[in-house]
């Protein structure tokens, strides 16, 4: 029985998280290819690497809050197999929620479909007290912050671009200059949560002091070769390299630090949103194993390493033709706009999945990118689709929380 | 499935304004030729320029019609929307001055009066720099909205700059003829036809030193 009760929640598990590779994380990566600064098959190829790498590395955190933070476990504790079946069914509404949102076109956030869920089920079979609604609403608060503070972050950067080295006399000297410290900024929040949260994972514990004295050297040394890489590509044998038809210099430069932002983005989605679909597997994986309520969901690696594979393979399966899509759609991604974006998405979600905040990584990017068209950075932005953003979060919710009220009745009339 | 980030990207309305630039530049070359055409007697390929120049006016219409019904609110340009269309309002008004001159044109078969036909192609040939300058100002726009360079910005201005330097010297045409057609002409209808018509083309200068204003406005830091 446990077998089988672990097989198809494995195999609803690996469900959804290939709809989060299709969706969510094509997205992401659609605009490096919209760019041109990577082609789609190294847009799969990096997704699958850096996204497995940050579901390894960083993606404890969030698997924790998924798990145990929106529901109080000591609340089921007389009878484990309540957590079981509502874990499951947690994952079975938020899949056929994905599900559904993709058959018909809706722009819903596979992190709200998982977090509706869970809270359905805490309502249904405890009550609402079992729900800690604060973490509901801090999480809520993040579906504001998180966009606002990507739009911040990518605006941020974009300004600071275009007034240091777009709008410069020599834009392409002025990006040779600045861009060792753009690589350093992007090593240094990359560097940061490998530290803060993979060596975690790896049950390696290192103070605040040292952390610091470990990264900026790293990230200096980075941004060090970064220099040298740079000035080796934009003067080949000591001269000028001239201007390729279409592509300025600066162009050249920031598509390379694209492919930085790209891993980047791409390690971030897999830090958080992975969880999605691992964590409550991890919590039926803990009931079925110690036939208790545990207090703390231990992830094991191999879960987050099957579920970042399989958010990747999701995006290798389902989600090439998205980014073709994607790529063929927003022609006016130039590679800086893309850098910027990408920049302040992946900052965002990699500080809010170390806050703990489970986030959506679409919501996110599409938070940075409306901060460039802010600053005057993109061709045409139609805001209007942020009311489908705004509508997408106010109907995912109540959709998974009764479904998974729903699917918990039907369950519990035949299991409990 | 729908894509809910490239849902969030609209087709650039400066695409559209490069082919309406281009249409006004090729209306303006086709309306020298049929000024020139209509002044030397028995020409015959003035009515065929003109409805040339009526189709492309359509054409023309058709693309502002375009650009204009897909910038509706909520939709955030690298530009000030009001600046945007009133630039394409402007641009389209050169279009629109150029196929009523050819009109004006036809009202009088005969041509101009000997007096002042020399001149009046000379004025002819002061407006259409400016409607050209205005494609090569519009396709440095696209350029400039992407790249943000200061450089491509300081080439603007000075285009901005001729266009202006131009229209100027369109207006002292356009009041030395309408001078010359008092001194000159004796008929006061064809005075009346003669003003009108070189009224009607120093238009087509204006409405493109003011489209050109609005870019300038639009490239403003």
């Amino acid at each position: 029985m446990d077998v089988l009760v672990l097989s198809i929640a494995t195999l609803i598990g690996l469900y959804m998280a290939a709809n989060i590779g299709a969706n969510d994380l094509a997205n992401a990566m659609g605009t490096s290819v919209g760019s041109g600064a990577i082609t789609l098959n190294q847009a799969v190829l990096i997704s699958m690497i850096a996204n497995t790498l940050g579901a390894v590395l960083a993606g404890g955190y969030v698997t924790n809050t998924i798990s145990k933070g929106l529901i109080d476990p000591t609340l089921l504790a007389g009878d484990p197999n309540k957590l079981m079946i509502g874990m499951f069914v947690a994952l079975l509404s938020a899949g056929i929620c994905v599900h559904l949102a993709t058959l018909y076109g809706l722009p819903v956030s596979t992190t709200h479909a998982i977090v509706g869920a869970v809270v359905g089920f805490g309502i249904v079979s405890v009550g609402p007290g079992a729900v800690t609604w604060s973490k509901v609403l801090s999480i809520a608060a993040s579906w504001v912050i998180s966009p606002v503070a990507g739009a911040g972050i990518a605006g941020g950067m974009y300004f600071f671009a275009e007034r240091r080295i777009l709008s410069s006399d020599d834009p392409q000297r002025q990006s040779e200059r600045y861009a060792p410290f753009l690589i350093f900024f992007v090593f240094l929040v990359l560097i940061l949560s490998l530290i803060f949260k993979g060596l975690k994972n790896l049950h390696l514990e290192i103070g605040f002091f040292y952390t610091i004295l470990l990264t900026i050297p790293c990230a200096a040394a980075a941004g060090a070769f970064g220099r040298f890489w740079i000035h080796r590509q934009m003067h080949p044998g000591g001269h000028v390299r001239a201007e390729q038809a279409g592509y300025s210099p600066v162009d050249r430069i920031f598509a390379q630090l694209q492919v930085l932002t790209a891993c980047y983005i791409a390690f971030a989605h897999g830090a958080n949103d992975v969880a999605n679909a691992i964590g409550p597997l991890a919590a039926i994986f803990a009931v079925v194993k110690t036939k208790s309520v545990v207090l703390s969901v231990e992830v094991p690696f191999w879960m987050l390493f099957i579920g970042g594979i399989a958010v990747g393979g999701g995006l290798f399966a389902f989600g090439t033709r998205v980014m073709e899509t994607i790529g063929k759609n927003i022609t006016e991604m130039t590679p800086i706009r893309g850098f910027c974006a990408q920049f302040g998405a992946a900052t965002t979600i990699l500080v809010c999945s170390r806050l703990g905040f489970p986030v959506s990584t679409t919501h996110v990017l599409v938070g940075s990118v409306v901060g460039v068209g802010i600053m005057r950075g993109m061709g045409a932005l139609d805001l209007r689709v942020l009311k489908n953003i705004g509508l997408s979060w106010i109907v995912t919710l109540p959709f998974t929380i009764l479904l998974s009220m729903f699917l918990y009745k039907m369950l519990a009339l035949f299991l409990l | 499935m729908r894509l809910l980030l490239s849902s969030l990207f609209l087709k650039s309305p400066f695409e559209g304004l490069q082919r309406h630039a281009d249409k006004a530049k090729e209306c303006a070359q086709l309306f020298k030729e049929a000024a020139v055409c209509h002044i030397q007697e028995r020409c015959k390929a003035f009515d065929a320029l003109t409805d040339r120049v009526a189709r492309l006016e359509s054409e023309a219409d058709a693309i502002k019609r375009n650009i204009r019904n897909h910038l509706p609110r909520g939709i955030l340009m690298p530009v000030d929307k009001f600046q945007f269309l009133q630039y394409v309002s402007e641009q389209d008004k050169v279009i629109d001055q150029v196929e009523a001159a050819l009109y004006w044109l036809s009202f009088r078969p005969r041509g101009l009066p000997k007096a002042v036909a020399p001149d009046f192609l000379h004025l002819v040939d002061s407006v259409i720099p400016p409607v050209e300058t205005l494609a090569e100002l519009v396709r440095m726009a696209m350029d400039f909205f992407r790249s943000k360079s200061e450089d491509q910005r300081k080439k603007m201005k000075n285009l901005i700059q001729d266009i202006r330097q131009h229209e100027k010297e369109a207006d002292l045409l356009e009041q030395e003829l309408k001078g010359m057609a008092f001194r000159t002409i004796q008929d006061a209808l064809v005075v009346f036809h003669t003003v009108r018509l070189v009224e009607i083309v120093g238009d087509i200068a204006d409405h493109a030193q003011n489209a050109s204003d609005r870019m300038r406005a639009m490239i403003a830091k």
